[in-house]
């Protein structure tokens, strides 16, 4: 498909990709690399310009009932209307056939959401984990955030990593889109990079491991490929290819900086058998 | 699963359409409700209790397009952040429903909810004043025929649905097409429109005519005979076209719009 804002400058130029359900999705790009874009494409508040998207089978730009009650897509900002966390469970949640009552006050519990009134008097963090709760309660197909864990402390970014873990099953797609790299690490089982409306990476943890070999180097190896190298007290940490097939363990940061920074070595990389 | 309308879907949007920003909707026509009220008895005091006919067209006039035009403007107005727009258009509903119940509430609802509460300030009103006449006054007759319950199906009040209509679904356009201060924006191009189509009619006028006064917008151009002016009008069956566009095909035209732009709406 091909994307963008006016008909003259594409953001999204024929871009192919295919999500497989059962994993979780971490699309990774600088701000303003068309993150948010792709997602919107995705649920069907933007339309692509040319070619189609299709999720389970369904057109998001026709935005059927049918379909949108598979697919929860949390924005950057949330909207919480002024109602309590009873009224808003009553309103919306029967539009979700697959809702489960016992989970979304088990998930508002786990992310230590608690108030006795209006929703739309809670501090941005609370509202966005109100949200994240009452998405994860849906248990719809596929599941898109975009930058969840933008506006959470500490405690609740581990506690939401712990919460996508538990929630996953077989045929679910959960897609999160986020600028902060780190957010990310342990919970993701496949990685998307954008950069410009360009996809410089779409591939799963496994394979990046055995492409990849993330290690701290006294001296940097002759001959090499270092996809990215970053000077510390004693060496270097770097991202290089893995011909000796070594166990080492991934760094999203390293990993995110390397291939925007060297699109080309990556695409050689990943492209070799 | 239909994907067009169920009515277990419809309602459950109805009812969160309401209850979520019941602020705005109820609030708009208890404001709509309240105004004609202070203005039906604004006029009464300022005129003596003799501009009667004048509370009841005045009332009526600003009542129900003034609160229309409002309720028009905020009906589909989710679009002013890109949260709340997207919470909208994500809502498993479709298009038609999200319409239809605009349409239900623009088009049902608030009038009939007016009419009901106009008729009845009115009937006091009227009530009030002919208990207060004096039966044995010799201009007893004429002064209680003079004052009756509005009509509803009189000309002026015929003509105020029209514009309501118009005024309404123009509002409602707007606001799917100006995320911001839609209200505003619509009626600065709507002024712009109508007074864009009374200019080019005037000048039209001015080239096939001399000597003329002013040109009305669609069916009627004014022109100077002496010290009278005579009224040029269209023949009939092009008047009455005329007539059919403006309560018909023009509200038609832009609800039909408003379907079309809510289903195509991006964010």
């Amino acid at each position: 498909m091909s994307f963008g804002y006016t008909s003259k400058k594409l953001l999204y130029k024929n871009l192919s990709l295919t999500i497989e359900g059962g994993s979780i999705y971490g699309l990774l790009g600088k701000n303003g690399a068309g993150k948010s874009t792709l997602l919107k494409n995705m649920v069907g508040t933007l339309f692509p310009v040319e070619g189609e998207i299709l999720i389970n089978g369904k057109s998001p730009k026709k935005r059927q009932p049918s379909f949108l009650q598979t697919i929860y897509y949390i924005p950057e900002d949330v909207f919480i209307p002024a109602l309590t966390i009873k009224q808003y469970k009553n309103l919306f949640a029967p539009f979700y056939p697959e809702f489960n009552e016992a989970n979304y006050y088990k998930y508002l519990d786990e992310l230590e959401v608690k108030v006795d009134g209006k929703l739309n008097k809670l501090s941005f963090g609370q509202q966005k984990k109100f949200i994240i709760a009452f998405a994860l309660a849906c248990n719809t197909k596929v599941l898109l955030m975009d930058e969840p864990t933008n506006g959470l402390d500490i405690p609740s970014k581990t506690q939401f990593r712990k919460l996508i873990a538990s929630i996953m099953y077989d045929d679910r797609i959960i897609f999160i889109s986020t600028h902060q790299v780190r957010d990310l690490e342990n919970m993701i089982d496949n990685v998307i990079i954008v950069d410009n409306g360009d996809l410089l990476l779409h591939s799963s943890i496994i394979n990046i491991s055995n492409k990849l070999c993330f290690k701290t180097v006294s001296e940097i190896p002759a001959n090499a490929k270092i996809l990215y190298k970053e000077p510390m007290l004693k060496g270097a940490a770097v991202v290089m290819e893995n011909i000796n097939k070594e166990d080492s363990k991934l760094n999203l940061e390293h990993l995110f900086t390397g291939v925007t920074e060297n699109p080309a070595l990556t695409k050689e990389i990943f492209s070799a058998n | 699963m239909n994907d067009i309308f169920e009515f277990k879907r419809f309602g459950l949007l109805f009812k969160k359409t309401i209850t979520e920003r019941y602020v705005q909707l109820i609030g708009i026509t208890g404001l709509a409700l309240a105004a004609t009220l202070v203005i039906y008895s604004a006029v009464l005091y300022f005129t003596g209790g003799m501009g009667r006919n004048l509370a009841q067209n005045l009332s009526f006039v600003y009542g129900i397009i003034g609160g229309g035009c409002f309720l028009g403007s905020v009906i589909f107005g989710y679009f002013n952040t890109n949260a709340s727009g997207a919470a909208y258009l994500t809502l498993p509903v479709s298009a038609f429903e999200k319409w239809f119940c605009g349409m239900l509430i623009i088009g049902v609802l608030f009038p009939s909810l007016f009419l009901v509460f106009y008729r009845l300030i009115d009937s006091c009103f009227v009530l009030f004043y002919h208990n207060g006449l004096n039966k044995n006054d010799p201009r007893y007759k004429d002064m209680y025929d003079a004052v009756q319950v509005y009509a509803f199906n009189n000309n002026f009040a015929k003509q105020c649905v029209l514009i309501y209509a118009n005024f309404a679904s123009a509002m409602m356009l707007g606001s799917l097409y100006f995320n911001k201060v839609s209200a505003v924006k619509t009626a600065l191009v709507y002024g712009c429109v109508l007074a864009l189509l009374y200019f080019l009619n005037l000048i039209i006028a001015n080239l096939l005519f001399h000597n003329v006064d002013s040109a009305f917008p669609f069916d009627a151009v004014f022109i100077k005979v002496g010290n009278d002016v005579g009224i040029l009008g269209l023949p009939d069956a092009i008047a009455n076209l005329v007539q059919l566009a403006i309560q018909f095909i023009i509200p038609g035209i832009l609800f039909l719009t408003v379907f079309i732009r809510l289903r195509e709406k991006e964010i």
